[in-house]
């Protein structure tokens, strides 16, 4: 199966940074920026996020899912 | 000296971990330098970077540059859909890097039997995502009318003197504020549940503020599925299903799929340092 082709409709750059630079496997080892690096700069990116506290404020989500995200 | 320097100038970017499959390697040398890097029955997908590029405070700095991270970030993805189309993948989070290929060899000893469990777990799956999307006014408008609790609020408004109604309309915003939430919560609710029957692994990410999303609903749900191979058409119907429902009342539902499982190969060894 194709996935590229058969991806649904407006898989837009949102989509990916949320995955790419938020979620993946993380092992330590060799590395060469730790990853705490990456998830602070996912966080703040200054074009994409005005503010981190606009985050912090809304992790309380006003939905709250029976499978939480481990923080 | 210069020998040093030159052992240096390319670093090794991880892309995802995979089963050593025959045909993956001619497949990888068509198009952008990918190579593996074996360990028993593994396989990890791996490029040269430049380390002008990549190294920790080049990285740094062109991390922060949109532009850059636009196009490094979606390399990073296209480059692991390239290999899922063939088998299953664990993806790897963006920017993990190695100074050789014999310490990102001596990662995969270390992780190896993981690895192996993950990729057994994640067979025939992949991932879909959903996001749901709230036009607070238009839902608002969806039951305004409808509510009775509402209704007769409105008519004592109409009734009552100047004192009351400043009380009594005051009341009134409470409740549409409660009757929004309330309705929120039942979408995103009826909706993850609904699509976690149709899964094997589900799980609810933090919310997005407007300025990631550049929309200008409020993202009220942001959830990931791992769902079968098989079941994804059932689980596309579903959300069309739902999306049709919900769309009139301003709720807008937003999937995307197939994705690499970045939601679902969190590794044990992870948690319990954290934990």
């Amino acid at each position: 199966m194709d996935s590229v082709i058969t991806k649904s409709k407006d898989v837009t750059l949102l989509e990916i940074l949320d995955r790419v630079l938020d979620k993946g496997v993380v092992v330590s080892g060799d590395m060469v920026i730790s990853v705490a690096d990456v998830d602070l700069i996912y966080l703040g990116l200054k074009v994409l996020l005005s503010s981190v506290e606009t985050m912090e404020k809304l992790r309380g989500s006003p939905f709250i899912g029976p499978t939480q995200e481990p923080t | 000296m210069k020998d040093m320097q030159i052992a240096q100038e390319q670093l090794v970017c991880l892309y995802c971990v995979t089963r050593k499959e025959p045909k993956l390697r001619e497949m990888l040398g068509l198009a952008n330098n990918l190579y593996c890097v074996y360990y028993e029955d593994l396989c990890a997908v791996a490029r040269k970077v430049e380390e002008s590029e990549f190294g920790e405070e080049n990285l740094k700095k062109n991390l922060a540059d949109l532009e850059w991270v636009k196009a490094a970030a979606s390399t990073h993805e296209r480059i692991i859909e390239q290999v899922m189309t063939n088998t299953d993948v664990i993806p790897f989070k963006f920017g993990t890097l190695f100074n050789t290929d014999d310490s990102l060899k001596a990662m995969l000893k270390e992780y190896g039997e993981e690895f192996k469990a993950i990729l057994k777990r994640l067979e025939n799956k992949q991932e879909w995502g959903l996001k749901i999307y709230c036009d607070t006014e238009r839902l608002k408008q969806s039951f305004i009318n409808g509510e009775t609790e509402l209704l007769e609020i409105e008519n004592e408004i109409n009734s009552s003197s100047v004192g009351k109604v400043y009380f009594l309309k005051k009341k009134k915003d409470e409740l549409i504020k409660d009757t929004l939430k309330r309705k929120i919560n039942e979408c995103g609710q009826e909706t993850f549940e609904l699509l976690k029957e149709l899964s094997f692994e589900a799980r609810v990410n933090r919310l997005l503020p407007k300025e990631v999303t550049e929309r200008k609903e409020d993202m009220v749900l942001n959830s990931a599925f791992l769902v079968g191979k098989d079941e994804a058409d059932d689980f596309i119907n579903m959300v069309d299903t739902l999306k049709m429902h919900y769309e009139s009342k301003g709720l807008f539902l937003d999937s995307s799929g197939p994705w690499p499982p970045y939601n679902f190969c969190g590794l044990l060894k992870e948690k319990v340092q954290h934990g």
